[in-house]
């Protein structure tokens, strides 16, 4: 390592243990992962040059992320829920930095380990078939079936003018008809979860699913206990007519531990 | 019957995790990824185009209940402070609570802030001493003699009347309040309880 090298340990998460201790050569590029104890918990990290991960290998790329996210699974298995840190977080210094910042911040930490412990972040997502809704909802209001059978007999130029209409119609009732269902299952699922999130954005969901109408996306923080009566609740939501549910999980706590203030 | 949690992830799904959650720290000992276009580039620009977006009307009226419901679960155990407001110093302690027939030690935890100092209880949720730093005409310690044994005591003076505290630490509090009132903020009216 030369002068202008600066020492660095790249973070993968902060865990309950008090003693150190190694998960072997699992890290980015089969680096040496190993704890750093501060007290009751430690940082998971390997040794490296204090420069940020950087590629153009896209590839390349993608097995660095995948490496980070097997040693969060490891650690998990082995110390419980866990802290999972994002991709690239890399402290200047060496063990005694991440000491520092361990022991700077050891009540806040310790907190949130506590508050997940035992626990573990869930996907849930509700999709539903949105023609069927959509039919539901002509016809059960009289005047839109009414409009409806109209439009059958009028002329084609008239006709195409109020298909619109009562297409655009139809169209708000659906966000109206889904946003009351989905925050009706919101309420359900958060009698069973202690902490709920709506997930504003989805990445990717599976094949199978596409074609739907994602009315629905929660991110829950679950007790251990709990995922059993959590999974019943889905089921009956997945069982309705036109409905189905994605339930994914456990993932370690990604969007439920926040280091304000570090 | 119920329904078992797959473990279908995709890989966009890991990827969106590890780059877009999980903890970043912001602190001049780390290097991280925030904003910065280093590997992650390529790959959330990728996720960004296959994201899909809900429509919200009611969700987010739901969604809204529930977060400042559990910002209320959070308040509850965390005294009320006014924006802008600043814990400078906070201790357990004690205020000598006299009116009528009861006069006791009334325990809670003391703040210090760059605007108050006052006595919070947790349970039930009540500041028991409460005033803005303006209205301290001065700090004093003192010695109170209990079983048989000195005991420290701060002094303060609000308004003509004298508010008795004790906390483990008389010395590191009177600092902090005397640091406190270098520098007041604003005028107010102060409330006060039925103390001294």
């Amino acid at each position: 390592m030369n002068e202008a090298m600066k020492e660095g340990r790249y973070i993968y998460s902060v865990v309950s243990s008090a003693v150190e201790s190694e998960l072997g050569d699992v890290g980015i590029g089969e680096s040496r992962v190993y704890l750093v104890p501060c007290g009751e918990i430690a940082a998971v990290v390997h040794s490296c040059v204090a420069e940020p991960y950087v590629t153009k290998d896209e590839e390349k790329a993608k097995e660095w992320v995948l490496e980070h996210s097997y040693v969060i699974d490891l650690a998990t298995d082995r110390f419980g829920t866990l802290i999972p840190f994002s991709f690239g977080v890399i402290f200047i210094g060496d063990d005694d930095s991440v000491r520092f910042w361990l022991e700077e911040n050891y009540d806040l930490l310790k907190e949130e380990l506590e508050k997940v412990r035992g626990r573990s972040e869930y996907t849930v997502q509700i999709f539903c078939d949105e023609d069927l809704i959509k039919e539901k909802i002509v016809t059960s209001d009289p005047e839109l079936l009414k409009l409806r059978d109209e439009i059958e007999k009028m002329p084609k130029g008239t006709a195409y003018i109020y298909q619109k209409k009562l297409g655009l119609k139809v169209k708000e009732e659906l966000i109206k008809e889904t946003n009351r269902l989905a925050g009706e299952f919101g309420v359900y699922i958060e009698e069973l979860v202690d902490e709920v999130k709506i997930e504003k954005k989805v990445s990717w969901i599976p094949d199978k699913y596409k074609g739907m109408m994602m009315i629905a996306a929660f991110l829950c923080l679950v007790s251990d206990g709990n995922v059993d009566a959590l999974g019943n609740l889905l089921d009956g939501i997945d069982k309705r007519e036109g409905f189905s549910v994605r339930f994914s999980g456990p993932w370690a706590p990604f969007s439920f531990v926040q280091l304000k203030g570090t | 019957m119920k329904m078992k949690p797959e473990r279908d992830y995709g890989l966009v799904d890991i990827l969106d995790r590890l780059l877009n959650k999980g903890v970043i720290l912001n602190a001049d000992l780390i290097i991280t990824v925030a904003g910065v276009p280093l590997i992650g580039l390529s790959l959330k620009a990728a996720l960004a185009s296959i994201e899909t977006m809900l429509d919200y009307g009611m969700l987010e009226a739901w969604d809204r209940e529930t977060r400042n419901w559990y910002k209320n679960q959070l308040m509850e155990r965390r005294p009320r402070l006014a924006e802008d407001e600043v814990i400078l110093y906070k201790t357990f302690g004690y205020i000598w609570y006299n009116q009528g027939l009861i006069s006791s030690w009334r325990p809670g935890f003391w703040y210090v802030t760059n605007e108050r100092i006052f006595l919070w209880r947790r349970e039930p949720d009540e500041d028991l001493f409460e005033t803005y730093l303006e209205r301290i005409a001065s700090v004093k310690t003192g010695t109170e003699i209990e079983f048989g044994k000195d005991r420290e005591e701060l002094n303060l003076e609000v308004e003509g009347r004298v508010a008795r505290i004790r906390s483990s630490d008389v010395p590191a509090f009177e600092d902090a309040i005397r640091k406190a009132l270098f520098n007041p903020r604003h005028q107010r009216e102060p409330e006060l309880g039925s103390w001294g």
